[in-house]
């Protein structure tokens, strides 16, 4: 049972993403989309440790978890301090359109 | 120290399979999977952003931290000095998580109010459900 | 349309998914890869002349030594460019770019900040002088020691990090992490060996001919990452303010 376990998870884990790349794809606004690929990316970090069970180098993996992690909260960070320093998504598809007209 | 000697050594005796951590370490990963089980239904089928928001801040930080949890118990096989580093290093992915991931939850969750993204109120639910009627 | 587009980004997955069933194991000796004479020397001979158990680093920092130091000169080069074109094309103080507005720093974020970043600072020691044993070196380290500055200037604003590391200190560390590389080649040189031939360090540290190497390679790293970690903050510092050096993302 222990040796399949980290297949199993990753696995499961694997379908489970399905429906937040669902949300990535139709999310009705970009924060929706923002939102998922934050989900995603959390959960890559688990997968690493999972690759790094199946393949018997935990050691190495968890390294690059803690990357991956880290580099994850400073997109999130990134996006949202973007988002917060500009104005409204609307509020610029409307400046768009009528630059356009 | 004797107690994880004798813990050790009557895993050992078992052959390893049915060590009681392990199999508490793979009850962790289980529950963990099924708290992300919920963050996905939730992300599917919740209305607006910020019930999406409460779906994914939550059940995200908390089956990350019970899954890798698990993995720390799994991956402990014998008590030596390299198998308490690596539980330790796990561990701490966990305590960067358990700090992080609320951090960006929130950070997003900022940016999203004040860019005048709306929550979804009532009459808007009253809407939908008269839209679907009609359908 | 948008439908359409998706029928040759599955048929390319498809096939590269089919082709990738054709690879080795992972692992595996007997692969292509691995055996030709090139990666049997390395596999064979790196644990015996320089003790680094991990390959890569010893491949990367001491047998094509010359390469990598050349790179880190071109991670150089790139920060000069930026520097170059963006130092004096926007005038300081000039009108604010119209789509704009201004935000206060987050109460929960900076207080967040202030507690993980010297654990990413850390980390990124971790990583940097870690890299003979599992992966890692001076270019990670580097990106994950800049990303913690950046970091900082993300959570508060662009001032906040220049004040901890200024733009003429982030060109000096800069080229301090080359002179590092280039000043421990020519110093393998003056004790009679070529250029970059750590091996000869032997007769100035207390150690054998292998164990020189070993040390030497992490006198490398750090000069390489001294280098990635200036270059990142200092690119990040003028390419979000368009060279103005205020305000920033």
């Amino acid at each position: 049972m222990t040796e399949y376990f980290p297949l199993i998870m990753g696995v499961a884990l694997f379908i489970l993403m399905i429906p937040v790349l669902y949300r990535i794809w139709v999310g009705p606004t970009g924060f929706d989309r923002i939102l998922g690929a934050n989900v995603i990316g959390t959960k890559t970090a688990v997968l690493l440790v999972i690759i790094g069970a199946v393949y018997d180098r935990v050691d190495m993996f968890v390294d690059f978890a803690i990357a991956y992690a880290l580099l994850n909260f400073v997109s999130a960070i990134v996006v949202s301090r973007y988002l917060n320093r500009t104005i409204s998504l609307k509020e610029m598809e409307a400046r768009e359109k009528k630059a356009k007209a | 120290m004797n107690g994880f000697q004798f813990i050790a050594a009557s895993a050992g005796s078992e052959g390893g399979s049915l060590f009681p951590l392990h199999l508490f370490g793979m009850f962790l990963g289980f529950l963990g999977l099924i708290f992300f089980l919920g963050t996905a239904v939730g992300m599917m089928r919740f209305p607006d952003f910020y019930t999406r928001m409460h779906a994914a801040g939550k059940g995200d930080t908390l089956s990350t931290m019970l899954m890798l949890t698990g993995f720390a118990l799994v991956t402990m096989e014998d008590f030596s000095l390299g198998s308490w580093l690596l539980f330790v290093k796990i561990m701490g992915v966990v305590l960067f998580i358990f700090l992080s991931t609320p951090t960006s939850s929130h950070a997003l969750m900022r940016a999203a109010f004040e860019d005048d993204e709306m929550p979804m109120t009532e009459e808007d639910l009253k809407k939908s459900r008269k839209r679907g009627k009609k359908k | 349309m948008k439908a359409a587009s998706m029928v040759p980004v599955f048929l390319v997955g498809f096939l590269l998914v089919f082709a990738a069933t054709d690879f080795p194991e992972w692992g595996n000796p007997q692969s292509p890869a691995s055996d030709s004479p090139v990666s049997s020397h390395f596999i064979g001979k790196t644990g015996v002349d320089t003790e680094v158990p991990n390959m890569v680093t010893a491949v990367l920092a001491d047998y094509r030594g010359f390469d990598t130091m050349f790179e880190t000169v071109v991670v150089f080069i790139a920060g000069m460019a930026v520097l170059a074109i963006l130092k004096n094309s926007v005038k300081k103080g000039s009108v604010r770019r119209d789509h704009e507005v201004d935000a206060e720093p987050d109460l929960i974020v900076t207080n967040m900040v202030r507690l993980i970043v010297p654990v990413i600072q850390i980390f990124a020691f971790y990583v940097l002088a870690h890299g003979h044993v599992s992966p890692g070196g001076g270019f990670q380290g580097g990106v994950i020691m800049g990303a913690s500055f950046i970091l900082i200037a993300l959570s508060w604003d662009l001032e906040t990090a220049l004040a901890r590391f200024s733009l003429n200190r982030c060109m000096g560390v800069a080229a301090a992490g080359i002179l590092i590389y280039a000043g421990i080649g020519i110093f393998s040189m003056f004790l009679g060996g070529e250029f970059l031939d750590y091996a000869e360090l032997e007769r100035v540290l207390p150690v054998s001919r292998e164990m020189a190497r070993y040390h030497a390679m992490l006198g490398v790293e750090i000069g390489v990452g001294c280098t990635v970690t200036a270059i990142m903050f200092a690119l990040y510092a003028n390419l979000s303010s368009e060279g103005k050096l205020e305000g920033g993302l």
